[in-house]
């Protein structure tokens, strides 16, 4: 009796960080996926995908007004200016595509420099409030603990874009030609599928999935100066964590990088300013591929 | 080639080397500011761009309000303010603040808001023997005889809340702030001041927690461990964005009921806007606050509303004391105000009227012996604003 009361104190701290940490998790998960899709499949190095998810941040902050339906507005709109920025930067990136990840990684940086600038121009260099509908501002008790509203729902609906996304590249023929195209790229130029288009689709789908990860994720990693380096940086441990073959590593990965963040900070505070990249060295030196297999094994 | 690119450069630097030393020889008999009542040069470094911006504006507009409202003449004299931008920091506050010294030859320098900054600054000011009337960063210097500050010591403001604090928590503080020099500052002046009357850190050490700057975004880890540790209050520094992320996730987390102490930059200026109500009752020490009951401030606060959306800040309070500070000085340096005549003076103005109060500068840190006031978020009209509620300490040495 007096063992599990005990127990129950030692996990009882650490329940919101961990809970908070899916939260996390799961917001690198949308905003990471598209660069993964991006590198794994169009095999496009963009390093301006941050910049695609400050787009939906800065959406937010500025479309928000504590309503559902401005909630609904600025993701739509958020969604629709990041996939068109994707659009344009795979116009862009036409020239170099062949695979050269240097001058991609130039180019893309550069649009990510340039584009910062222009946010910053745009909304000024302070960090914009964020506003969520008022129904979600408070908290909530969850076994004795206070939790903000916003997040909890936020775990739900992560989690269902994730499903979608899951059944989308499983399920559907723009998935299936995702997915022949990581096998055999010259297959599928051969069935007549125009790799521009692929590119295309591909940069449009991150830009739409980075785009909604910053709407819906503002009040987390909210919109500033920082958050496109914050947000790719993140989002390259995915990938090195999770690989670029498979869904299932990337969702891995970004859930780890949650806990880490969160659950990992509770535990050994003192640790914290290189927690993150510990366990990336961790992973590389234990398994260079990542913690999962190739992308048709998912 | 690659032998001869550096011996070009070095050329080149060396001509351009020549070309500054037969300038500053040609301009040496015109020292600034001869003529009696004459126009006089100040020059005002603040952050125009990057990530301080907000408060380099408030530092430019409290000095322009101070010369708005006493016909442009500082000391009796027309003033011709020459304004540069500092950056995000030293490397570009450097060379600002050179072409200031060296080229427009102000005879005082003021403003400049990273306490980098000023340690960058200052071999320039001992060069050219001009003196620094700073309104915001104060990094830990040597020597400063030629180095004024209207602001504070980031040590102060936690030493002057700390007796506050022991008297009103009943139990112990969790003292957290961020991990960098003016985190360890603020939070070390709290800690200390708080441990020599017998106030007891709730840290599970007893040790400050200090979260990784600016990589921390998610404080709710941290609040997890306060919570833990069953403090009764909270003690913090944070400025910026990290003080909009820090009260938002505080007003949403399980420790919300648990009071918070800060040091006042936590909820002043543009980020008790952001946070919004996340920030009401908020308890913060600052040497400023808009709604003090004081002549002085009053035409302060009335002349800034005038021109301004919103009420003064310390910033703007600082830079607008650096004026007095400049005007009361260069009065003083009779009729030859050299840089090295306005530095002596400062150093003999004694008690100086502020809309904060009266204050002096210590004759040893050369920075403000000053009263704190204990402020709190409260309504203010139709929005949330700091309020004073009480006297603190006077802090200075």
């Amino acid at each position: 009796m007096i063992a599990v009361a005990a127990g129950t104190n030692r996990i009882d701290p650490y329940l919101i960080p961990a809970l908070d940490g899916v939260a996390y998790g799961l917001l690198v998960f949308v905003a990471a996926s598209g660069l993964v899709v991006c590198f794994g499949v169009a095999n496009i190095l963009n390093l301006a995908h941050g910049l695609l998810y400050a787009i939906g941040g800065y959406t937010a902050a500025a479309l928000l007004d504590g309503g559902w339906a401005s909630l609904a507005l600025a993701l739509a709109v958020g969604v629709l200016a990041a996939a068109a920025a994707g659009v344009l930067l795979a116009g862009l990136l036409t020239p170099v595509a062949t695979g050269n990840h240097l001058s991609q990684a130039l180019l893309t940086f550069g649009v990510a420099l340039a584009g910062g600038s222009l946010l910053v121009a745009g909304f000024g260099p302070d960090n914009p409030q964020v506003q969520v509908p008022s129904a979600l501002e408070g908290s909530v008790m969850i076994a004795g603990h206070r939790y903000a509203a916003y997040r909890l729902v936020f775990i739900v609906v992560a989690a269902v874009l994730a499903a979608a996304l899951y059944l989308v590249v499983r399920r559907t023929r723009a998935g299936m030609l995702v997915r022949a195209a990581v096998d055999d790229p010259e297959m599928v130029a051969c069935l007549g599928v125009s790799p521009a288009r692929i590119r295309a689709g591909v940069l449009a789908a991150a830009g739409a999935l980075a785009g909604a990860a910053g709407v819906l994720g503002a009040p987390i990693i909210g919109p500033g100066t920082g958050t496109a380096d914050t947000v790719l940086l993140l989002s390259l441990v995915v990938v090195v964590l999770g690989g670029l073959g498979s869904m299932a590593g990337t969702l891995l990965a970004a859930l780890a990088i949650g806990e880490i963040q969160t659950l990992g900070v509770a535990l050994l505070p003192s640790a914290a300013p290189f927690l993150l990249f510990a366990a990336m060295a961790a992973v590389l030196a234990v398994r260079a591929r990542g913690l999962a297999g190739r992308w048709r094994t998912a | 080639m690659p032998l001869t690119t550096p011996w070009r450069s070095r050329a080149l630097t060396a001509a351009l080397l020549a070309a500054v030393l037969t300038t500053s020889t040609a301009c040496g008999d015109d020292a600034p500011g001869t003529s009696a009542g004459g126009p006089i040069k100040i020059g005002l470094l603040a952050s125009l761009s990057g990530t301080y911006q907000a408060v380099g504006t408030e530092i430019r507009d409290g000095f322009q309000l101070y010369l708005d409202t006493h016909d442009g003449k500082l000391g009796g004299r027309q003033v011709d303010l020459i304004v540069a931008d500092e950056g995000n920091g030293a490397q570009t506050a450097v060379p600002a603040a050179t072409k200031l010294l060296k080229q427009d030859r102000v005879s005082a320098l003021t403003g400049i808001v990273g306490g980098g900054s000023v340690a960058g600054v200052t071999p320039v000011l001992n060069e050219t023997k001009v003196p620094l009337v700073g309104s915001n960063g104060r990094p830990e210097l040597k020597d400063v005889s030629r180095v004024w500050h209207t602001s504070y010591l980031s040590d102060e403001p936690g030493a002057a809340i700390a007796q506050h604090v022991r008297d009103n928590v009943k139990g112990s503080v969790y003292a957290i702030g961020p991990d960098y020099q003016g985190g360890w500052d603020e939070l070390r002046g709290f800690t200390d001041a708080f441990g020599k009357i017998g106030g007891k850190l709730a840290n599970a050490d007893g040790k400050t927690t200090f979260t990784p700057f600016p990589a921390t975004t998610n404080f709710l880890p941290y609040f997890a461990r306060i919570k833990a540790s069953g403090a009764a209050a909270v003690y913090t520094f944070y400025a910026g964005s990290a003080a909009v992320d820090f009260v938002k996730q505080y007003a949403q987390s399980e420790i919300k009921d648990i009071p918070l102490y800060a040091a006042g930059f936590l909820t002043e200026g543009g980020v008790l806007n952001a946070q919004g109500e996340a920030a009401r009752d908020i308890y913060s020490v600052l040497n400023y606050s808009p709604d003090l009951d004081n002549a002085e401030n009053r035409a302060f606060v009335a002349a800034w509303k005038a021109k301004h959306d919103g009420s003064p800040t310390t910033y703007a309070l600082a830079s607008y004391d650096a004026a007095a500070v400049l005007d009361r000085a260069i009065g003083a340096a009779g009729s030859d105000p050299t840089p090295e005549a306005i530095n002596t003076a400062i150093g003999q103005l004694g008690q100086i009227a502020s809309p904060r109060g009266t204050w002096q500068f210590s004759t040893t840190t050369h920075s403000p012996v000053q009263k704190w006031y204990l402020r709190q978020v409260r309504q203010d009209g139709r929005a949330l604003s700091n309020t004073v509620v009480g006297d603190l300490a006077t802090v200075g040495r």
